[in-house]
């Protein structure tokens, strides 16, 4: 029962406090009275029996304190009367408070923003059953580290991998909704058994069935949320129903829920919207492990998924694929390129690649918040230096040291309310500068919202603002002895000095803290400028692209194709400011791409390896619109056209290795096997084009003219991207390139408008983001450890003016003076920088996997650093030390 | 404030709650009442602030040991009376017990102590 009396007391503490309170003087009142009378009838005179009653009873105030304390719901009214005087005083000093709130506004607001990005894109579960089973399969080899499956393979893997639960195989595409205003979205085909093996069903109709994914299936289509909301305005008899896709009449089955996508959609860019039954087809490639696997391994071109068997892991998945790899390469299955199979669980394939950069992002941002506390601790510590007497006089008037704690404590916590709430208000604006310049392979980052355990976390962490910057001050506070305070009428000796010592250590940590950001920063700057003086061999300036696509629809053959692209770009050339035009397959650094077997003449590969061509498929006018040089030859150009003698581009790496001291000149290529018609007279070299990465490797490449392509080996390319080329700003060509190309066929959906330096920058998305928040996450550091320099030379020079003027006084010079401040607060920032070096040197190794063509421990980048570092505490200091410097000393020492 | 004389309220306090309670197993008191019998039984050996009384009397109102209500005192004055509860009852004897375990051992060592030196 005692819980209930417990909840009695509370509750009636709070109902009744009023009445508690008069009560508890009342019986006091009645206690000393009777000790009153009692001392008298022992023969004291009323006065003296009243004074022995007092001294006896103790501190009346005090006694009524702990009263209140055990009432157990006080010490939420002492709190509440704590802080509404704390706000009181807190609004007496606006310069002080707007300072200490600005302060841990930044550093509550960065926390809380960087907190949300990580919460969606790090911690909010995938939208599959138990994801923590499900695995991605790749299939790797030589200049391949991770890439996609032949069909070849998953059989295999289904039939022999008992860790697999199921597999199942998926590739993405782009369909063209049609209508009066077509639109042209991201698609899937995919196998009937990937929704059960990601747990998903469809919110509404059904999943592709069996019969439907084989070949010849029934043209049947599931629709992502987001178009059936807004192509379809989320009309629920939409199931059933036939609408045209891509020219076909596709029957949709089945809507997905809003928060589906499959596992490789994860990225920022355009969402997949339509999902087709993959229907392979097992009687025409299938093979089970064992010597009839195709030698050469077939085209690898599905993205696989499977589900864990119960009990099986990651690990005995990628054991059992090395066992059957080992097996298959005896019968010469893709032997000597180091062909493995691997499995990477769907959590880490999804946040694996950006989890180290939020990591150290948010790393960083907790050191400003750090670096935060500590300034609002600094300034509240010199605010009770001015308080000194307040407290002294609170402490003889019978204040306990506990009571003051309490009114320390609350005034910071107030200043953490202030904070908060600004801090808040900056998160909201830094979701909304994360969203615009987070890179788009942060997945999910664009759902990025302050949700209520955003808001818990910003109240959680202002709290422990709150305490972390009080603690010191209150805990100093508590050191007073109020005697000596008020004797000696308020010239602080030891505490002063104290207090003086702590805020030398909080500024050196400030500073520490600073160099290991402005030193990662600094890093990310080297890296992302190193990234950026990599010659992707094309130039980006001044280029604008876009996807246009041509349906078999209305372009039924490779020559309405061709002349659609002629007259495309004879349009585009008439527009003003339009230097070049041309068009491409794939665009760099924003796609991957796969190759093409081939047969060099003159060229026998080593056993088992094949001559891989990566294809890039262009039209007149790409090379001279990328900036695409020529180094031996020409480049592809109009004489090109179906009807002339098949020619070929290729780039360096390809002469490298196919034309190991030959002429590449007049080489004959041939396109596929030995078979094959298609034979290429190599017209010129470029140079190398970094088309996956910036920073992998260069393969063997040839561009070939889409006409001739589509005459051998008889490939229309139905899906290019426009590139043009302009010296002023290419945003400025969007609108008359899509009037040229609505002019010419309004049916025509366009996509992916971007210009090709946005492309390059996307492409180094993740270090540029880490440089961006790093570097602003520095320069604020540096900012509030300056701001805590300033502090504490001011107060040096204003303790010691009376110091200062003896001094000069006694013949010091004003240059002597002002470099005797100094050292104060160079002192700190040497020791500050000294252990922020060593700090950073132990941490930036993290950023190992994040740089580039710059070691953690760069000397360059630590000279700067220090060089930076020194050069803001100087300019810190200079200010007040030249108010040292100006120290008259018949003022001083009159006043004194 | 004082630091040794408020260590050794802290230490009392329990001492102080089990004497209030055992004056009050004897009928309803007031604070001051209390007071002065815990000064008289103890003959002074108990030199704490009177004041410390009346935190231990909420701290015990508070977990319903005892229950207040106010009436007329000896020279009719109003005072709150306080009386020990039936959970308070039970604590006392509890802690009773307790205590002449622990003074029982204490002194069962002390004269094992004595004995052998």
């Amino acid at each position: 029962m005692g819980w209930f009396h417990e909840l009695a007391s509370s509750l009636g503490a709070l109902i009744a406090r009023r009445r508690q309170e008069a009560e508890l003087r009342d019986e006091i009142r009645f206690h000393i009275d009777m000790e009153t009378d009692r001392n008298m009838k022992r023969g004291l005179s009323e006065a003296d029996a009243r004074r022995v009653a007092m001294r006896e009873f103790g501190g009346v105030e005090r006694h009524k304190d702990d009263v209140r304390d055990e009432r157990g719901a006080g010490a939420l009214f002492d709190a509440w009367s704590d802080i509404r005087f704390a706000t009181r005083a807190l609004l007496r000093r606006p310069g002080f408070t707007a300072a200490a709130t600005i302060t841990l506004a930044l550093g509550i607001g960065a926390t809380t923003a960087l907190f949300g990005v990580m919460k969606r894109v790090l911690l909010a579960p995938l939208p599959y059953r138990q994801p923590e089973s499900i695995v991605e399969v790749w299939s790797a080899w030589k200049g391949f580290d991770q890439t996609w499956l032949s069909y070849d393979e998953w059989e295999g893997w289904k039939a022999r991998v008992p860790a697999f639960a199921d597999i199942g195989l998926f590739s993405d595409a782009a369909v063209t909704f049609d209508g009066d205003s077509p639109e042209r979205v991201r698609s899937a085909a995919m196998h009937a058994n990937i929704l059960p093996i990601l747990g998903v069903t469809p919110e509404l109709g059904r999943n592709f069935t069996a019969e439907e994914d084989r070949p010849n299936g029934a043209r049947v289509v599931m629709l992502g949320n987001g178009i059936w909301q807004r192509r379809f305005g989320g009309d629920r008899s939409i199931i059933g129903r036939h609408i045209q896709i891509s020219g076909q009449a596709s029957t949709v089955v089945g809507v997905l829920p809003s928060e589906f996508r499959l596992p490789t959609d994860f990225g920022g860019g355009e969402r997949i919207e339509a999902y087709f039954p993959l229907a392979t087809d097992a009687a025409a490639q299938g093979a089970t492990p064992g010597p009839e696997f195709p030698k050469g391994g077939a085209s690898h071109g599905f993205y696989a998924v499977a589900r864990l068997a119960p009990g099986a892991t990651a690990a005995t998945a990628n054991a059992q694929l090395r066992a059957l790899v080992a097996e298959l390469e005896r019968f010469g299955y893709m032997a000597n390129v180091g062909f493995h199979a691997f499995t990477i669980p769907v959590e880490e394939q999804i946040t694996g690649r950006v989890r180290p950069v939020l990591l150290i992002v948010f790393g960083a941002v907790v050191f400003v918040l750090l670096i935060a506390c500590a300034n609002v601790a600094g300034l509240l510590l010199v605010r009770g230096e001015s308080r000194r007497r307040e407290m002294a006089v609170r402490i003889a008037l019978g204040a306990g040291p506990r009571r003051l704690t309490r009114l320390l404590i609350a005034e910071s916590a107030v200043l953490a309310a202030f904070g908060g709430t600004c801090g808040i208000g900056l998160a909201v604006l830094g979701v909304r500068l994360v969203r615009a310049n987070a890179p788009i392979t942060l997945p999910r980052v664009a759902e990025t919202s302050l949700d209520w355990t955003v808001m818990l976390f910003a109240v959680v962490t202002s709290l422990g603002a709150a305490l972390l910057a009080g603690i010191l001050p209150a805990w100093q506070a508590s050191e007073l002895a109020p005697a000596g305070e008020l004797k000696e009428g308020g010239r602080g000796t030891t505490t002063s000095r104290a207090r003086l010592r702590w805020r030398q250590t909080l500024v050196a940590a400030e500073i520490a803290l600073a160099v290991v950001l402005v030193t990662a920063a600094g890093l990310m700057i080297r890296s992302v400028r190193n990234l950026l003086d990599i010659d992707a061999g094309f130039k980006a300036d001044g280029v604008l692209t876009m996807r246009l696509s041509t349906p078999s629809t209305w372009y039924p053959d490779s020559v309405r194709v061709v002349a659609f692209w002629n007259e495309v770009q004879r349009r585009v050339a008439a527009i003003p400011g339009v230097k070049h035009v041309g068009a491409v397959r794939l665009l760099p650094l924003a796609t991957e791409m796969g190759d093409w077997g081939l047969q060099v003449d003159g060229y026998t590969p080593p056993m088992n390896q094949g001559t891989p061509g990566d294809w890039q498929i262009v039209t007149p006018g790409y090379f001279e619109t990328m900036g695409i040089a020529a180094r031996q030859g020409r480049v592809l150009d109009a004489r090109d056209d179906m009807a002339a003698p098949l020619s070929m581009v290729v780039n360096r790496t390809f002469v490298e290795r196919y034309f190991i001291g030959r002429e590449p000149i007049g080489g004959r290529v041939r396109i596929g096997g030995s078979d094959s018609l298609s034979v290429y007279t190599v017209v010129g070299v470029v140079d190398d084009v970094r088309h996956n990465a910036l920073t992998t490797e260069v393969k063997p490449a040839f561009y070939a003219t889409v006409a001739q392509f589509a005459r051998a080996p008889g490939n229309t390319r139905r899906s290019m991207s426009l590139v043009v080329k302009t010296d002023g700003d290419p945003a400025s060509l969007v609108a008359p390139v899509r009037a040229a190309i609505k002019s010419l066929d309004s049916r025509l959906p366009i996509s992916e408008i971007r210009t090709m330096k946005d492309i390059v920058n996307g492409s180094i998305a993740g270090p540029r983001f880490a440089m961006q928040a790093l570097g602003v996450f520095g320069v604020l550091a540096l900012v509030l450890s300056a701001i805590g320099i300033f502090g504490i030379v001011s107060q040096v020079v204003a303790s010691r003016s009376h110091e200062f003027g003896v001094r000069a006084a006694l013949g010091a010079t004003p240059r002597e003076l002002v470099m005797l401040s100094l050292r104060t607060g160079i002192r700190q920032a040497v020791a500050g920088l000294a252990a922020g070096i060593v700090i950073a040197l132990l941490l930036t190794r993290l950023m190992t996997q994040m740089l580039q063509g710059v070691t953690p421990t760069d000397p360059l980048t630590f000279a700067s650093v220090i060089i930076v570092t020194a050069a803001v505490t100087i300019a810190a200091s200079i200010g007040p030390a030249r108010r040292a410097g100006n120290t008259d000393p018949a003022r001083v020492l009159s006043s004194a | 404030m004082d630091a040794l004389a408020s260590q050794r309220a802290e230490v009392l306090r329990g001492t102080l709650e089990m004497l209030a309670l055992t004056l009050l197993s004897d009928g309803p008191m007031h604070g001051w009442g209390i007071s002065v019998r815990l000064r008289e039984m103890s003959r002074d050996v108990f030199d704490v602030n009177q004041g410390s009384l009346y935190p231990a009397l909420q701290a015990m109102l508070r977990r319903g040991w005892i229950k207040a209500q106010w009436g007329p005192s000896e020279n009719n004055r109003r005072a709150r009376f306080y009386s020990i509860t039936r959970e308070g009852r039970a604590q006392l004897e509890s802690e009773i017990s307790e205590w002449q375990r622990s003074s029982a051992a204490v002194n069962r060592v002390l004269r094992l102590a004595f004995q052998g030196g």
